[in-house]
């Protein structure tokens, strides 16, 4: 057996999380200013703790380009590649103690009462010690 | 300290004695941090220029002791009054750090007990303890856990700011707390190590720094702890694992297992120092985890394949671990070791035991045994889909890839025995 591995702890693994966030139908036009004040306000909690990697607002899928393959050539058409309610609407990029905290941010982002939040597991080059 | 001694591993060595030396004497260690930082660069900008001063340790006092009154005057009235009994004078940091060399040593100790302080989170004592200690600029700290310079920045002010909102002082542990903190300044040495020591060659080869800064600060308090055989089972585990170092990853950082390791590439030196350590520890004092897991990495470093390796004394060794530290992980690693020695239907026997108990359900690690348990028991198939499960599972591009490969042989010779 070679999956022999010196380490004691499960911790130390070095994880980084990717939050995506999906946008409801309409949600974008009914964003209140309390809604965007608070994703601020988590916003730079996130940052002053130290956790936030980064994060961006993706525009309207209305203008959307997709490439797709058209008799073996790739071509860009107008508009976003699934015909779906939900489009994905941003990131958050984090590095964070454990799956659970990126969880709970997850909940704590303000859409999420709305609409789809994904929390995904950035793969890595690392390897356990052995 | 010596005359031919790059800059830079100067600048390492003495950040916590400067550092110690100003936080003996002022009550914020927050400012005291951000002088020493300010000195240290100053040093590192002049030094190549004007020279290597007389006695570097009094310059770089002298100018973090100017560099915190500078600080302290710019400051708001109101901090200021709020300091105004508390503030160095600067001729006393300075004949303190000249006069009295010898005090050095116990000011780094108080100075790990600070960066490893239980309420902070463990992100912050490793970042604490790698800057304040070990002397790293916060850009390094910051490409080393591979997060931008600004996220670390934050993360170390914060963790500056507890400091402060605590009341956490600059001073030695009571007796009967230091063994407890002594505990985790390891823990956070060992996290430091693993972090290094997990990293592979490709896009984040600089990582090697930090294995080599979890060893380089473990030697110095094993010099200031001489008689803590926890330190020195650390020590002797560090200098085991990472004596592996070249062994483990091939072209491209493809991970090559144990039992396929070129063991000439291991490093025998830094084996003889581990072996030595362990040596001199075991039995001679009471037994830690730390000392038990260095003897199972001597075991394994001694042997010379797997196969002639000792694995009923591996056996018994992480029967006495889990006695000492009941871990999840250390329970998987005796399934290994028990499969080495009774056989695969024990070790798997063991690893069903885990995942009934619902330990490590996440892990990939869980499967990845279980595959190599199967794959000795006679049962490919089986292995294979656990080899695949451990695949989806893992978030390691190497080890993903290397699980990969064992299931794709599997079914190869399924298809060839079919």
């Amino acid at each position: 057996v070679d999956w022999h591995t010196g380490r004691q702890e499960v911790e130390g693994d070095d994880v980084k999380y990717m939050v995506l966030l999906y946008d409801a139908p309409n949600i974008r036009e009914n964003l209140s200013p309390e809604l965007i004040a608070e994703m601020g306000a988590l916003m730079s909690q996130l940052t002053e703790s130290g956790e936030l990697v980064g994060g961006e607002a993706l525009a309207d899928p209305s203008v959307t380009k997709t490439v797709r393959s058209v008799g073996g050539i790739p071509a860009a058409t107008d508009g976003p590649y699934a015909e779906a309610k939900e489009h994905m609407g941003g990131y958050l990029l984090l590095d964070v103690e454990d799956e659970k905290r990126a969880v709970e941010i997850a909940c704590r982002w303000p859409t999420s009462v709305v609409s789809a939040v994904e929390v995904r597991a950035l793969m890595n080059q690392e390897i356990s010690p052995q | 300290v010596t005359a031919g001694e790059p800059i830079e591993d100067l600048l390492r060595v003495l950040a916590p004695r400067v550092l110690g030396t100003l936080a003996h004497r002022d009550p914020d260690f927050a400012d005291c941090e951000d002088a020493v930082q300010e000195a240290l660069l100053a040093a590192a900008l002049q030094w190549p220029v004007e020279g290597r001063p007389d006695n570097p340790q009094a310059w770089l006092i002298a100018v973090a002791v100017r560099r915190l009154s500078d600080a302290r005057r710019a400051d708001s009235a109101r901090r200021a009054r709020e300091h105004r009994q508390a503030t160095l004078k600067p001729t006393d940091a300075l004949a303190s750090g000249m006069d009295d060399p010898g005090r050095s040593p116990d000011d780094t100790l108080t100075l790990l007990f600070l960066c490893c302080h239980p309420a902070l989170s463990p992100a912050s004592q490793l970042a604490l303890t790698l800057r304040a200690v070990g002397g790293l600029t916060t850009a390094e700290i910051a490409r080393a856990f591979l997060v931008p310079d600004a996220t670390m920045a934050q993360r170390i002010s914060r963790a500056k700011q507890r400091v402060r909102a605590t009341g956490i002082s600059f001073r030695m542990p009571s007796p009967d707390e230091q063994t407890e903190r002594v505990r985790v300044v390891l823990h956070v040495l060992y996290l430091i190590f693993t972090e290094g020591h997990t990293s592979t060659t490709g896009p984040v080869l600089h990582r090697d720094d930090l294995t080599r800064e979890a060893i380089r600060l473990t030697r110095l308090v094993r010099g200031l702890l001489p008689n803590d055989g926890e330190v020195a089972g650390l020590l002797a585990l560090m200098l085991l694992t990472d004596a592996r170092r070249a062994a483990r990853t091939g072209a491209g950082g493809a991970l090559i297992p144990l039992p396929d390791q070129d063991r000439t590439l291991w490093d025998a030196e830094a084996i003889d120092e581990g072996v030595r350590l362990v040596t001199a520890t075991l039995g001679a004092r009471p037994l830690g985890p730390y000392q038990v897991q260095a003897a199972i990495a001597a075991l394994h470093a001694e042997g010379d394949s797997t196969h002639d390796t000792d694995w009923p004394q591996i056996l018994m060794l992480y029967r006495v671990l889990e006695e000492l530290s009941p871990n999840p992980m250390t329970r998987l690693n005796h399934a290994v070791a028990a499969a080495m020695v009774h056989g695969p239907a024990t070790g798997l026997a063991l690893v069903d035991e885990l995942a009934r108990e619902g330990q490590l359900t996440s892990s990939h690690r869980i499967n990845a045994v279980r595959g190599h348990l199967l794959e000795m028991s006679g049962d490919p198939e089986g292995a294979r889909s656990a080899y695949l499960a451990a695949a989806r599972q893992t978030t390691s591009i190497p080890e993903q890839r290397y699980l990969k490969v064992r299931a794709s042989r599997l079914s190869q010779e399924c298809s060839v025995e079919a």
